[in-house]
């Protein structure tokens, strides 16, 4: 559905230098430097994938989205939403897609939330059945019609971005483009924006990127992760995988034996050596071990062999940690990354 | 494209005349100022006229009575009302804050959607603000009244301008790809517009040189042309054909150069960030 190759955006800025003489310098002779967001990306969703498009602040996630929308041509390399080329061919494309910027509004500022769904009706050339399906979804699942007739500008954040997914979703887009869709949203209206991408998807096969900073709106709505650092990908496959790929596992245990947390700390780390063991809350003591040092059953035998263990759970690698470590890595670790998940 | 079909997608932007009209209608306070600042402009122009007309019974500098002056004055700032539409600052701001991105994404035509937004601003501008300015002045001095035919040719007339006046916007606008300083160059622009258009002082006063000049380009069809046609001031019915094809040929031109200024703008977007 979403095919991008060797995709390349480069921009040209102005070099500044600091000062008042920088400034003035500025002004006789102007210095370009070419930044490029985006090197070399290429990836292919399948139809009906639900994909969080992840990496740092500055990692070319929205100029790759804007690419994949027709907003920005690419320097190099191609892209094709639904078989189009998303610049060239832009209007059709945007008949196709949806989209929202958590950033921007789409509705019209001056006019109530109905009377912007009343023109994109027109725009798009909603059929009948299907817009008042669509505004049934939207009355039950965020209740817009208690915006009545408050222009956009003067809507709460919360109430504006709901009305924003529901606009992005009105025409039944083949593809949805949601970037940062629930910034600025309490839990519920979160999950009543998760739960209406979610839907369109589960009724219509709605194929979904997304961009988020929520670690929650990621697991809740995407089953797929395609993560991207310094403008290449350096991961794409199921939230799983990705999960997997967390180079330290965690083990917290409970135990009835005398010994003091203090010295069970150091029994394990003198024991298990690059294990780092910490007491966690409630007498627990949680033990992180290097994935590539010690497998799971090592680590059980040394704590069943030394501590009468009366709890004990593994908790799932958390995302955070797992980008954390990607994002901090430098340029040569991909591979290794990959290879891991393969 | 066939005729059926090309109607069907202009129906497409009747909503944006539509969104347009309800936004400017929210502002009443926008009519308000626009109408004390059409009524000073109009009422400065038309006392400093009259006095430069004064004591002219007959036909004075550039073929006009004191009533043609005063006719002429008051109807080029209703023009200027007409030509208001808001597009150069409307777009430009769009650049510059990038909510271009979001235009981008609809599948409409841009210009297109952009002219659908501006008509009715005009329009409204005209009928709420030029309506009652006129007929403030047609009770309070005598006016040039002109024959049916001159009414008709001023309003096909005038419709070209209001197409012009929208293009030399929106290009103005464009240039907000180009430059942060839009504001700049739309003071340039509304000073040059104002002049070459015979909106301050009317083209046919201007030396022979410089009328001939200003007349070949396409601000004179903003009000120069309209008012020439409305007050007859052209020799027979092949002058004034000619002046409405000038302001045709100048409005296919531009239409030609804003869909060009338009496809490289969009070639080179960048929105960086957010």
């Amino acid at each position: 559905m979403i095919v991008a190759e060797d995709l390349v955006k480069e921009f040209t800025v102005h070099d500044r230098r600091p000062g008042l003489a920088g400034s003035l310098s500025t002004l006789f002779s102007r210095r370009h430097r070419v930044v490029r967001a985006v090197s070399g990306v290429s990836f292919a969703i399948p139809e009906g994938t639900k994909v969080a498009y992840i990496g740092s602040n500055g990692a070319g996630k929205s100029t790759t989205i804007k690419m994949l929308t027709g907003i920005m041509r690419p320097t190099s390399g191609t892209c094709r939403v639904a078989g189009l080329d998303p610049h060239r061919e832009r209007g059709r494309n945007a008949a196709n897609i949806g989209v929202v910027f958590g950033q921007r509004s789409q509705l019209w500022w001056d006019l109530p939330v109905l009377d912007s769904f009343r023109i994109l009706r027109r725009i798009y050339e909603i059929p009948d059945p299907v817009y008042h399906r669509n505004m049934a979804t939207y009355e039950e699942l965020l209740d817009l019609g208690a915006l009545g007739t408050t222009p956009v500008r003067q809507l709460s954040l919360g109430q504006r971005m709901r009305a924003e997914v529901a606009a992005s979703l009105l025409h039944d887009p083949a593809v949805v483009f949601l970037d940062e869709p629930t910034i600025g949203l309490d839990l519920v209206l979160k999950e009543a924006v998760r739960e209406l991408v979610n839907r369109a998807s589960q009724q219509l096969g709605t194929t979904v990127m997304l961009t988020s900073h929520d670690i929650g709106d990621i697991t809740a709505i995407c089953d797929q992760v395609l993560v991207v650092d310094h403008g290449t990908v350096v991961h794409q496959g199921t939230m799983q995988e990705l999960l997997r790929s967390a180079d330290t596992r965690a083990v917290l245990f409970d135990h009835s034996g005398a010994v003091p947390p203090e010295r069970a700390i150091a029994l394990i780390e003198a024991g298990l050596d690059a294990v780092r063991a910490t007491a966690a809350e409630g007498g627990r003591i949680k033990v992180e071990y290097p994935a590539g040092r010690w497998t799971a059953q090592q680590v059980m035998s040394f704590l069943l062999e030394h501590f009468e263990l009366t709890d004990c759970f593994a908790p799932e690698p958390d995302l955070e940690s797992v980008l954390r470590r990607i994002y901090a890595s430098p340029s040569g670790s991909p591979d290794e990354l990959q290879g891991s998940t393969a | 494209m066939s005729a059926a079909t090309g109607l069907a997608g202009l129906r497409r932007y009747t909503p944006f005349a539509v969104g347009s009209l309800q936004t400017m209608l929210r502002y009443r306070s926008t009519f308000v100022v626009n109408a004390v600042t059409a009524t000073t402009a109009v009422s400065l122009q038309v006392f400093l006229w009259r006095a430069v007309y004064n004591g002219d019974s007959g036909s004075g500098p550039g073929g006009f009575d004191r009533a043609g002056i005063t006719t002429y004055v008051l109807l080029a700032q209703v023009l200027g009302l007409l030509h208001a539409n808001r597009v150069d600052e409307e777009v430009s701001g769009e650049i510059q804050r990038g909510d271009i991105a979001v235009s981008l994404i609809r599948p409409v035509s841009y210009p297109l959607t952009r002219f659908c937004a501006g008509v009715p601003v005009s329009l409204v501008n005209v009928a709420l603000v030029g309506g009652p300015v006129v007929l403030l002045y047609a009770g309070l001095l005598p006016l040039q009244r002109p024959g049916v035919g001159g009414v008709l040719l001023f309003t096909a007339s005038s419709l070209l301008a209001m197409v012009i006046a929208f293009e030399v916007n929106l290009l103005v606008g464009l240039a907000g790809f180009a430059t942060t300083n839009i504001w700049g160059i739309r003071i340039v622009k509304d000073c040059v517009v104002a002049l070459l258009a015979g909106q301050v002082v009317p083209i046919s006063l201007m030396p022979g040189p410089l009328a001939g000049a200003a007349r070949l380009l396409p601000f004179a069809g903003l009000v120069d042309s309209p008012l020439r046609l409305l007050l007859g001031e052209y020799r027979g019915a092949g002058a004034a054909a000619g002046i409405l094809a000038g302001q045709a040929a100048w409005t296919g031109a531009m239409t030609l150069l804003t869909a060009l200024a338009w496809r490289r703008a969009v070639r080179r977007v960048e929105v960086l960030g957010g």
